[in-house]
């Protein structure tokens, strides 16, 4: 099967500029460094990585909402990364974006129909009951349009957001931490919602979050990225079971489970230090300044490795990619402590709980 | 074990133009020395309500009745002079927002030494050594260097931790943290919360941790009550609240938790509609209108907090016996 959308060498740099009159560009903040990835009709990619890391512009450059610094986005084969607005108009329709906040995304002046209604019009496809339809599709009421969104929930208003992304019969939804906002009683009706509207009408999902938990549970493959380049992507049962980059393990350690048992026999590689400026990135890995594995593994010559050289994302054979020079993988959830391979914990803090944990 | 905090039939409302914001509605409950207590609720459950109210931090137009002893003495309607002798020294506080928690014009090594000074008769520079100590001890890198900086160059996450710094230097009894992680991504709230761990260790404080996460609650806690509409409508050891849930809500909010250590595409089920108006609340149970067993005697009477197995394992439900070993996908499908 050919990829709906194929993104190659994707690059975003937005520019740094000093204060005063001048402005004068003083360097980039280099937020999609070389992003590759596919994804494949009626799937769901999740993308996930935390705050700052280039998922949400990632997101928009999908969509050409943003313009690409340099690279392609191919959809249905066809690059539109150089089209003009005039040129997208007809492929906005195929792709839309489903936004965070509920609360801001939906105009206050507006009544729930001509919300839903306002893609239509645009695209001068407005018919009354396609906008009923619609709202009926989300699990809304008829009568709920004549209604403002204040009058809404949190998890109606992104019924709403949906039912505007889905109103042009869309092939890709871009949707951006959707549920982040919505107490968990409530997110799993979105998310529930999310798949069943991906099996009615074949959609292909890049479902952008940073909660790995609705990724796993969402998500067909799933995309991890640090600092602008994605350090590993896979199917989602191999990432979680088998993941081999440092970052992902770290990632995955760290999630606390609802399950005190399973918590409280729980290995954690908690990561010393923060996230680097994206403005100047480190040379080489991105993630050797904070990585457990060269803090605590590595020969000087294979440090060396990690700062000059930026490793490349490879395939283990089986579909599943990591950029490590020295990736290994270890599973970190499910299974007993027999299954789970070394870990390594780094500087600081984890020393003192590893040694609390022999205690 | 001695009881340490004793919360009697707290009650807090807030009147506006709408009516009174009942927020929390006759919460009891207690910690004892040493230990770590959860409250975990959704947003408007009245969890923040009740801790801000033991550490008098309510807003004037608040009215709250009810009592809160620390070691047996009232704290409701003491003074601000009295409550900030309290506040800080023997009941630390760590809030989400790291902003009013710290002073922007001093270092972060200075602050610490002024908290360890404040209890031990030091020298500015055994406090400031101390200082550094508690900064390694909370895992902030390079701990020298840092302590001679100012909040404002460090991120979210490590501000954060010079709080539970903070904390330790006062060597408190109780240590209340308020959504201390709830901002931060997930390899700094693991950060975040193994400082609060190690902060435990150095003092022995005993914690009330108020959070949305139930993964949180799970992983730091060894009781836990669980608030819905200002009520606490379950409280148990930690274990019996996650396995053997006697309340409908916390079975609901179990269920409808998509979790990293399951694979397969289980179907989750949410709880449909959304909590009450605190102003308006429905007869009987809160829980009722979007409760699955909810039946006559729901709309009649709201159910109070009763044994549901053993003494210490509560739950505000008529018909708590029948979620004996009921999962959630039967009761909400």
């Amino acid at each position: 099967m050919n990829p709906i959308i194929s993104v190659r060498g994707l690059v975003k740099h937005f520019p740094v500029r000093s204060r005063g009159v001048l402005r004068r560009q003083i360097g980039d903040v280099h937020a999609v460094c070389g992003v590759d990835f596919d994804i494949y009709p009626h799937e769901t990619l999740g993308l996930v990585g935390e705050s700052g890391c280039g998922k949400t512009t990632t997101g928009r450059l999908l969509l050409n909402l943003l313009p690409a610094t340099a690279g392609a986005v191919h959809y249905r084969g066809r690059d539109i990364v150089p089209l003009s607005r005039a040129q997208m108009r007809p492929l906005r329709r195929e792709m839309q974006i489903v936004f965070q906040d509920p609360y801001a995304s939906l105009d206050p002046q507006m009544t729930v129909h001509e919300l839903v209604a306002e893609p239509l019009r645009v695209h001068g496809v407005y018919r009354r009951e396609t906008v009923r339809d619609l709202l009926h599709t989300v699990g809304l009421e008829a009568g709920h349009g004549n209604r403002y969104a204040h009058e809404f929930s949190g998890g109606q208003r992104q019924r709403i957001g949906v039912a505007r992304a889905l109103a042009l019969r869309p092939k890709v939804l871009v949707l951006d931490e959707p549920v982040s906002a919505l107490d968990v009683s409530v997110q799993a009706g979105i998310v529930n919602l999310l798949e069943d509207l991906q099996d009615e009408f074949g959609l292909s999902y890049l479902f952008i979050s940073h909660d790995l938990a609705v990724v796993r549970h969402v998500a067909d493959r799933v995309a991890v990225m640090y600092l602008g380049r994605i350090v590993e992507i896979a199917p989602v049962e191999d990432l979680f079971v088998r993941a081999a980059h440092p970052y992902t393990q770290a990632l995955i350690s760290a999630i606390p489970l609802p399950d005190p048992r399973k918590e409280r026999s729980r290995q954690r590689i908690i990561l010393a230090g923060d996230v680097p400026s994206p403005v100047d990135p480190p040379s080489g890995c991105r993630f050797r300044t904070r990585c457990p594995k060269f803090a605590g593994q590595l020969s000087d010559g294979e440090r060396r490795r990690c700062a000059e050289e930026a490793p490349a994302l490879t395939d283990n054979g089986e579909g599943h990619l990591t950029a490590c020079h020295y990736a290994e993988a270890m599973a970190l959830v499910q299974g007993g402590a027999d299954q789970r391979g070394p870990v390594t914990l780094g500087t600081g803090i984890s020393a003192a709980t590893a040694a609390d944990q022999r205690r | 074990m001695t009881v340490l905090l004793e919360v009697d039939d707290l009650t807090v409302g807030f009147p506006t133009e709408d009516g009174l914001v009942r927020a929390a509605r006759g919460v009891s409950y207690q910690v004892s020395r040493g230990e770590s207590v959860g409250i975990v609720g959704e947003s408007g459950s009245g969890k923040s309500v009740t801790s801000l109210a033991v550490m008098g931090l309510l807003p004037r137009n608040a009215r709250v009745s009810g009592s809160v002893r620390f070691l047996g003495e009232e704290l409701l309607g003491r003074s601000d002079d009295q409550m900030s002798k309290v506040r800080g020294s023997r009941i630390a506080m760590v809030f989400q927002d790291t902003s009013t928690s710290l002073n922007p014009v001093y270092t972060i090594g200075a602050q610490i030494a002024e908290a360890v000074r404040a209890h031990n008769a030091v020298s500015q520079r055994q406090a400031m050594r101390r200082a550094v100590e508690l900064l390694d001890v909370v895992g902030i890198p390079d701990p020298a260097r840092r302590a001679g900086g100012y909040p404002h160059e460090m991120s979210g996450g490590m501000r954060q931790r010079v709080v539970i710094a903070i904390a330790m230097a006062n060597d408190p009894e109780l240590i209340i943290a308020d959504e201390p992680t709830t901002a931060l991504d997930v390899t700094v709230q693991a950060q975040v919360l193994e400082a609060l761990a190690a902060a435990r260790r150095e003092t022995g404080a005993a914690l009330i941790l108020i959070t949305h996460d139930l993964g949180v609650i799970a992983g730091h806690t060894d009781r836990v009550n669980v608030m819905y509409a200002g009520k606490l409508v379950e409280t148990g050891a930690v274990d019996e609240i996650f396995y053997e849930p006697r309340m409908p809500y916390t079975l609901g909010l179990l269920g409808s938790l998509p979790r990293i250590d399951e694979s397969g595409r289980r179907r989750l089920t949410p709880i449909t509609g959304s909590p009450p108006s605190l102003i308006d609340l429905p007869p009987g149970c809160p829980f009722r209108p979007r409760c699955p067993k909810a039946r006559d005697l729901c709309r009649e009477a709201e159910p109070e907090l009763t044994p549901a197995i053993g003494r210490r394992h509560l739950a505000a439900c008529h018909f708590h016996a029948e979620l004996a070993s009921a999962t959630a996908e039967e009761v909400f499908s």
